[in-house]
């Protein structure tokens, strides 16, 4: 448990759409240790981006409890749970969800600048890890002036660049042609070893399920299998 | 790093920004003038009045408020007044003007026609330097040395079908009750703002009234004219106090309560005009605000994903509807003080002259632009953006992170 950066206990997440009641979630434990590069899998509805949500503090479950660093989320007000995100945690979505009125390197400083990290650290750190990802010299680029891949890359970088514990990805490879989808997961694996950074992703791409080291699989809201040596 | 979000924000979709902008800026330039020219009204009324009939103050005899009859009169020309008058006028002294008067009741035969008349008797010279009367004269002249003139209202010509120079004759009941007369030329023909005024206002010579009522040297009442609007009450205190219980003081208001609330009313009546404007502005920014943050709630969640605070996504919609009513109020009230100011001489409303008259309202109105005035939509216009941003600010930040998220 010490070296448990999230865990859910006993999850269930119902969704009541005009009536129409679905359970996304029925009872999860899981816990994810610091470190870790890991992947949910699973068909579509089967409860990946749910569970991600619900570690990421993203949303609250119907039942259960989720617990970032050993703290209740369940206990915290909605502005405990941004300064928690904003502390620990870094997002990475399938619509790579870059703020379009700000440049690539604007996007990046973002999480610096609702961290009051001064202006020019901001600065010079945010075109550090642009640089580190590939971008350099697309800074002032708009996010519709960069290809798909260029700006999962920036978002990469958005959600690194605060120094979390772990990092939330989505479906990062989804919308990513193979060899981008290769560059970005060697990134993100170099990022984990180097900086130890934890690493949890929701996927139905094969090749991020063979880079991750632990392959939880998921199906209709239950984890039918949590391997630490995956084999796709 | 709010007010760049609030300003990338509303730079997203100019055109929607400049149609938001617009509405507001139309809004308060329309208040500014509409404000402006209901001052210029009100304003208007109140001078006519004072400038034909009331001036700032009279001075009339004890008892005259009560019963406003000829035989309360102010003694031996009222001069205990008129002392007290002249140590508040001069240097330092708050009283322009003042005049004596004499006013009663009569009827008027020309060769054609009789009316029945308010006569208003006056000493020429400073009665010109009081009301409007003098400078009103329309045809022939206002009252002089010459005895058995008069000078009458134009309506009042056009009753009797007078012309100048014709002769007309002025009965009336004198102090002791009994009816007499005399005969009078017509001198000059006058027409002020006021067609009551107009209608059944004879005026001659103060001398000759006394004589005509049987008065002697009494009079009426004194008219005083102030230095400025604003030294009216207090010349009214200073006074009541030097005269005591010799004479009565009043100011306009008190002589004309139902012109004060005349002009309370067109205020109240221009202010529920104005709420309904910014009601309007208010459910009109609600209604763009809110169709922008339903584009971005997406956006907004991957901010508060990020670790943005609620208060401060509030914070970014209230600034947008600031930005946007801050530009549209300086443009507003930048437009509204130009038409005030091309409006300076007046706007002619000559075609419905007789209904304005009817209120004393001239036919041409100047806006009159009073600092308030502008102040106060200034501040309506930012409450009204306040609470129409607040409504969409507190939708969005009381959504969770993950549940704006799923929004397409």
């Amino acid at each position: 448990m010490s070296d448990s950066i999230a865990e859910a206990r006993g999850v269930r997440k119902v969704y009541d759409t005009r009536g129409v009641v679905t359970a996304a979630l029925d009872g999860i434990d899981f816990r994810v240790q610091e470190g870790e590069f890991a992947a949910l899998a699973g068909p579509s509805g089967s409860g990946k981006t749910t569970l991600l949500n619900m570690l990421g503090a993203l949303d609250a479950p119907t039942e259960g409890k989720v617990f970032i660093d050993g703290e209740d989320l369940s206990r915290m007000s909605s502005g405990e749970l941004s300064d928690l995100r904003l502390a620990k945690l870094g997002f990475v979505f399938q619509a790579y969800n870059l703020i379009p009125v700000f440049s690539a390197r604007e996007n990046v400083e973002f999480v610096m600048e609702l961290q009051q990290v001064p202006a020019a650290e901001r600065r010079e750190r945010a075109l550090a890890m642009l640089a580190e990802v590939g971008l350099e010299g697309l800074g002032d680029k708009r996010p519709l002036e960069l290809s798909g891949g260029q700006q999962q890359r920036v978002a990469v970088a958005r959600a690194i660049v605060g120094r979390p514990r772990m990092v939330l990805a989505d479906e990062p490879t989804a919308n990513l042609d193979s060899e981008t989808a290769a560059r970005l997961l060697e990134l993100m694996g170099d990022l984990n070893r180097e900086h130890g950074t934890t690493f949890l992703f929701s996927t139905h791409d094969p090749m991020v399920m063979e880079a991750a080291r632990r392959l939880v699989r998921l199906r209709d809201g239950r984890i039918v299998d949590d391997s630490r040596e995956p084999s796709v | 790093m709010i007010w760049r979000l609030a300003l990338r924000g509303l730079a997203r979709n100019p055109r929607r920004t400049v149609v938001v902008l617009t509405a507001v800026a139309i809004g308060i330039a329309g208040c500014a003038l509409t404000i402006s020219i209901n001052s210029g009204m009100a304003h208007q009324m109140v001078k006519t009045a004072i400038a034909t009939e009331l001036g700032h103050l009279q001075i009339h005899a004890p008892g005259f408020d009560a019963d406003p009859e000829l035989r309360i009169l102010l003694p031996e020309g009222g001069v205990r007044a008129s002392r007290a008058l002249e140590d508040e006028s001069g240097e330092g002294g708050d009283v322009r003007a003042w005049a004596p008067r004499v006013q009663g009741q009569g009827l008027v035969n020309s060769p054609r026609a009789s009316v029945g008349v308010r006569v208003v008797a006056v000493d020429p010279e400073a009665e010109a330097r009081v009301s409007a009367y003098a400078g009103s004269i329309v045809e022939g002249e206002w009252l002089g040395e010459r005895a058995g003139r008069a000078v009458v209202g134009a309506d009042l010509a056009r009753r009797l079908r007078v012309d100048v120079g014709d002769k007309i004759v002025l009965s009336v009941q004198d102090l002791t009750g009994d009816l007499t007369g005399r005969a009078f030329r017509v001198g000059g023909v006058f027409k002020t703002a006021s067609l009551a005024v107009n209608q059944s206002t004879l005026l001659i010579r103060i001398d000759e009234a006394q004589q005509l009522f049987a008065l002697g040297d009494r009079i009426s009442e004194i008219v005083v004219i102030a230095d400025s609007d604003r030294d009216v009450a207090a010349l009214r205190d200073q006074l009541v106090s030097s005269l005591g219980s010799s004479a009565e003081v009043r100011s306009w208001e008190e002589l004309q309560p139902l012109l004060v609330y005349l002009v309370n009313a067109m205020d109240q009546m221009a202010w529920a005009i104005y709420g309904a404007v910014f009601i309007a502005m208010a459910f009109g920014i609600a209604n763009v605000l809110l169709m922008s943050i339903y584009e971005r709630t997406r956006e907004i969640g991957v901010m508060m994903a990020m670790g943005m605070k609620p208060v401060r996504v509030v914070a970014v919609v209230m600034a947008e509807s600031l930005v946007v009513t801050a530009v549209g109020l300086a443009t507003g009230l930048g437009v509204g003080i130009l038409c005030i100011w091309l409006l300076r001489d007046g706007i002619d409303l000559s075609r419905y002259a007789e209904g304005l008259e009817a209120l004393g309202v001239g036919s041409v109105i100047v806006p009159v632009v009073r600092s308030n005035d502008l102040l106060a939509p200034a501040a309506m216009a930012v409450l009204a953006a306040t609470i129409a941003s607040a409504w969409p600010a507190i939708r969005v930040a009381t959504l969770r992170p993950g549940e704006a998220l799923r929004r397409v």
